[in-house]
């Protein structure tokens, strides 16, 4: 393995646990998202990763080097890991190119140009941070990390900052660097579509503790509790007396005759379809269609039973 | 209308300074020439370099320290490496020199137990070397203060980023920390080379011929009006040299960063840099408060019986008295002032502010004399009633320390969004009612900030009260100074402690105000 996390625990301050017995590992090369709401932890389980803050318990191993455990704690100077921080402190009083090679040892100066066309930042070298876009600052963050050739990448809420339209572009930009790299990479991220078109893996986290950590296919289709099923698009719950469990709006179907029947109580367009809210069996539930409906309609829904999504 | 008006009476003094410099007789300026500029030039330049230099020395690193480690008395030395600003430059320069005079306390001592170094040590202390280090220990903490300020500005994220990046402590403050501040240390040293300028006590004392001490030599020893006026004019002109290379410092620095909003961790130092730590901060609190301000103590308890306590109240009344009601005017004035320029949003509101703020550069020697020749020799003002009324003492003090009163409220007004006024006035609120319900409530505390700050200037102010004070009208300042050169050091320290005092009290107000709003913020 590449990176080990064994039982990684966290507490604030007062006591409170943040990160409770977290435990996953990474192959080298590998991409892996770290999901979860605002507040739980995210950023403190980068910082414990990079060093700047130091694990209550457990033990962190990366390249087959224990870098945290509860005898040895290697500096942050020291570990030979990439951050990008969510607000990207390009330092201001140095150029784009003197904040790549800032503290660079000189052995890797010979990978500027490489690192530069491959971030397309060629022709900005002179430039200081204050007039470089929001994308050029993020890519010469990716670019002042990843000349380092790091052990790990971690990658902190890097596109909460960006506008939408130009969000999607830089997102690939990076991933396809990453791959090219080979670099191993976490991901933070409270923005699951981000986890989604970057990982190989994902990491949903909440309440302090791990919910699931699976390829994004099956975070999808066998999630483990009703946390991880939301997070990928909601589920509507099924209780009538032949079916138990969760589907998706998206595998149920709108037929002519069924036993399920739901009465639409809204009908939102929502460009390639419409999105339908309304009651079945006295539950919520949303479904899909190509039609508009009206409220207080009755429609007859099907879905596959193999669909139904359980929970242990 | 209204705020040019202010503006332009304000500047009154400068225009006829400017006026007579250009009237008077070419010979004087001959004479300036040849025999006084260049050693007043080269005396104020070295002079500067010194207490630049000490300034730098006790202001930067323990402002560094403070704001990376956590260690204990942290606050203790955060709250105290401050309070030398209560210390006037002219205190503390009568104190050094008592103190390292062969009578001294320090010459004594080591003539009582190194009897064979007592040679040694006896030298001549009244020396410009002496009294630019002098200069430095009661003016750091302007570096200090801008120093604390930039560095903790500079929040957690570039330091966390560095130590990503491999570098150390050590790396982070000089590769990082001090770029980045520079900008922020400049305006410091700015202030202090300003201060050096206006310097006329304590560089009167120690006889080094400075433009300050010139124009107070040319002018009333020598009666040469002339050369007063025209050394005045070389020294405004030096001090706006300084202010363009200044300026030209602040742009070629070309960034540009948001403060960090995310604070820095506090270190735990090892115990070698814990040594460290201490020494550096111990160093400028007994040198530049801890020393002086003893020695003033002990001295005003030897003179306890010969005190006038009704001279000393009277004395602590009238600098009490003058400093705040100069206070009151100039919070006042730059309220207004302010106001008009973010409610009216016009380019020239924005200049006349700037012009306004020079006045703060200008030596308060060179504004008494301009003032005095305004209403004694510019036709319309001549009123020579006026001079040596309390209103031109005031109208000094406000045009000089305008810029000081203006500068906490003016940071406080640009917090509060556009939107605020804009969303007032779709409410149908006048200006007045904009000023009155919604930027006085949220900026009271800033004018409570800018009320402290200027009246612990002016309490401390001499050139200009020693210039326009009313007939027989004292001030702490202007008494001790008087005790001073008259060779009575001992007696004047009880006006010194009084003033140290007062200062004291209202910078430890001043932090505690400070403080609690940057928690609540």
């Amino acid at each position: 393995m590449h990176l080990k996390v064994t039982d990684l625990c966290k507490f604030y301050r007062d006591g409170d646990c943040l990160i409770d017995s977290l435990s996953f590992s990474l192959e080298k090369g590998e991409i892996a998202s770290f999901f979860g709401e605002s507040g739980v932890g995210k950023t403190t389980f980068l910082k414990c990763l990079s060093g700047l803050e130091n694990i209550d318990s457990g033990s962190i191993e990366l390249n087959d080097r224990v870098l945290n455990s509860f005898d040895t704690f290697v500096t942050p100077q020291k570990r030979n890991i990439g951050f990008v921080f969510q607000d990207c402190p390009l330092f201001p009083h140095l150029t784009l190119k003197e904040n790549i090679l800032f503290n660079l040892d000189i052995n890797f100066y010979s990978k500027l140009d490489y690192m530069l066309s491959l971030t397309k930042l060629e022709a900005l070298v002179d430039r200081y941070p204050h007039q470089l876009s929001g994308g050029e600052q993020q890519r010469t963050c990716i670019a002042r990390a990843l000349i380092r050739e790091p052990d790990l990448l971690l990658l902190d809420e890097p596109f909460s900052n960006l506008d939408t339209a130009i969000k999607n572009s830089i997102r690939d930009e990076i991933y396809d660097i990453i791959k090219i790299l080979q670099t191993t990479t976490i991901l933070v991220t409270h923005d699951i579509h981000d986890s989604l078109n970057i990982s190989d893996k994902i990491l949903v986290f909440n309440s302090g503790k791990l919910q699931q950590f699976d390829s994004p296919e099956n975070v999808y289709s066998h999630p483990k509790n009703l946390y991880c099923a939301n997070i990928l698009g909601g589920v509507n719950k099924c209780v009538s007396p032949l079916k138990h469990g969760y589907i998706r709006p998206e595998n149920i179907k709108i037929v002519k005759f069924s036993s399920i029947k739901l009465i639409v109580k809204s009908c939102i367009f929502e460009g390639k379809e419409y999105k339908i809210s309304g009651f079945s069996n006295n539950q919520s539930w949303t479904v899909y269609s190509d039609s508009s409906y009206k409220i207080n309609d009755e429609l007859n829904l099907q879905f596959e039973e193999s669909d139904l999504i359980e929970f242990n | 209308m209204c705020c040019i008006g202010i503006v332009l009476i304000l500047l009154l003094p400068i225009v006829s300074l400017c006026q007579k410099a250009f009237e008077s007789p070419h010979n004087d300026l001959y004479y300036l020439w040849d025999s006084l500029l260049l050693d007043y030039s080269l005396n104020t330049l070295y002079l500067i370099l010194i207490a630049s230099s000490v300034s730098l020395f006790f202001g930067i690193f323990p402002a560094w320290l403070v704001s990376t480690y956590q260690f204990r008395f942290r606050n203790f030395f955060d709250l105290t490496l401050y309070l030398p600003l209560a210390i006037p430059t002219y205190i503390m320069a009568f104190t050094y020199s008592d103190l390292l005079s062969y009578t001294g306390s320090f010459q004594s001592l080591i003539r009582h137990h190194f009897p064979l170094a007592s040679d040694i040590v006896n030298q001549d202390y009244l020396q410009i070397e002496i009294l630019g280090c002098i200069l430095g220990f009661a003016l750091y903490p302007y570096v200090y203060t801008a120093a604390r300020v930039s560095f903790g500005f500079v929040g957690a994220s570039y330091i966390n980023m560095s130590k990503n990046l491999g570098l150390s402590n050590n790396q982070i403050f000089y590769k990082v920390l001090l770029p980045l501040s520079r900008p922020a240390i400049f305006s410091g040293l700015f202030l202090v080379v300003m201060e050096i300028l206006n310097e006329y006590g304590a560089v009167k004392y120690f006889g080094v011929n400075t433009f300050t001490t010139g124009i107070f030599k040319a002018w009333f020893s020598m009666g040469n009006e002339g050369t007063a006026i025209q050394l005045s004019f070389f020294l405004v002109f030096f001090v706006f040299l300084i202010l363009f290379i200044e300026k030209q410092s602040q742009k070629s620095a070309r960034y540009f960063y948001k403060a960090n909003t995310n604070k820095i961790v506090l270190q735990i130092p090892s115990l070698s840099k814990q040594v460290f730590i201490y020494l550096v901060c111990v160093l400028p609190l007994i040198l530049c408060f801890v020393i002086p301000f003893s020695h003033i103590f002990m001295n005003s308890i030897r003179e306890f019986s010969t005190i006038d306590f009704g001279h000393l109240f009277l004395l602590c009344l009238n600098s009490v008295k003058v400093a705040s009601f100069s206070a009151l005017m100039i919070v006042l004035i730059a309220l207004f002032l302010l106001f008009v320029e973010k409610i009216s949003k016009h380019k020239i509101s924005t200049f006349l502010n700037q012009v306004i703020s020079l006045g703060y550069v200008i030596p308060g020697a060179v504004i008494g004399l301009g003032i005095i020749l305004l209403f004694t020799q510019t036709p319309y003002f001549k009123s020579i009633p006026l001079v040596g009324s309390f209103f031109v003492l005031i109208y000094a003090y406000v045009f000089r320390f305008l810029a000081v009163g203006k500068s906490p409220i003016k940071s406080s007004l640009e917090k509060q969004p556009e939107s605020f006024d804009d969303t007032a006035k779709n409410l149908g609120l006048s200006p007045l009612r904009i000023l009155r319900k919604i930027h006085l409530p949220i900026s009271g505390m800033a004018l409570v900030i800018s009320f402290i700050v200027t009246f612990i200037d002016l309490l401390k102010e001499l050139p200009i009260t020693l210039i326009l004070r009313p007939f027989n009208f004292d001030t702490l300042a202007t008494q001790t100074y008087e005790f001073a050169v008259e060779e009575m050091l001992q007696k004047s320290s009880v006006y010194s402690l009084a003033i140290i005092i007062m200062g004291s009290c209202l910078l430890i107000l001043l932090k505690y105000i400070t403080n609690k709003q940057i928690n609540a913020s």
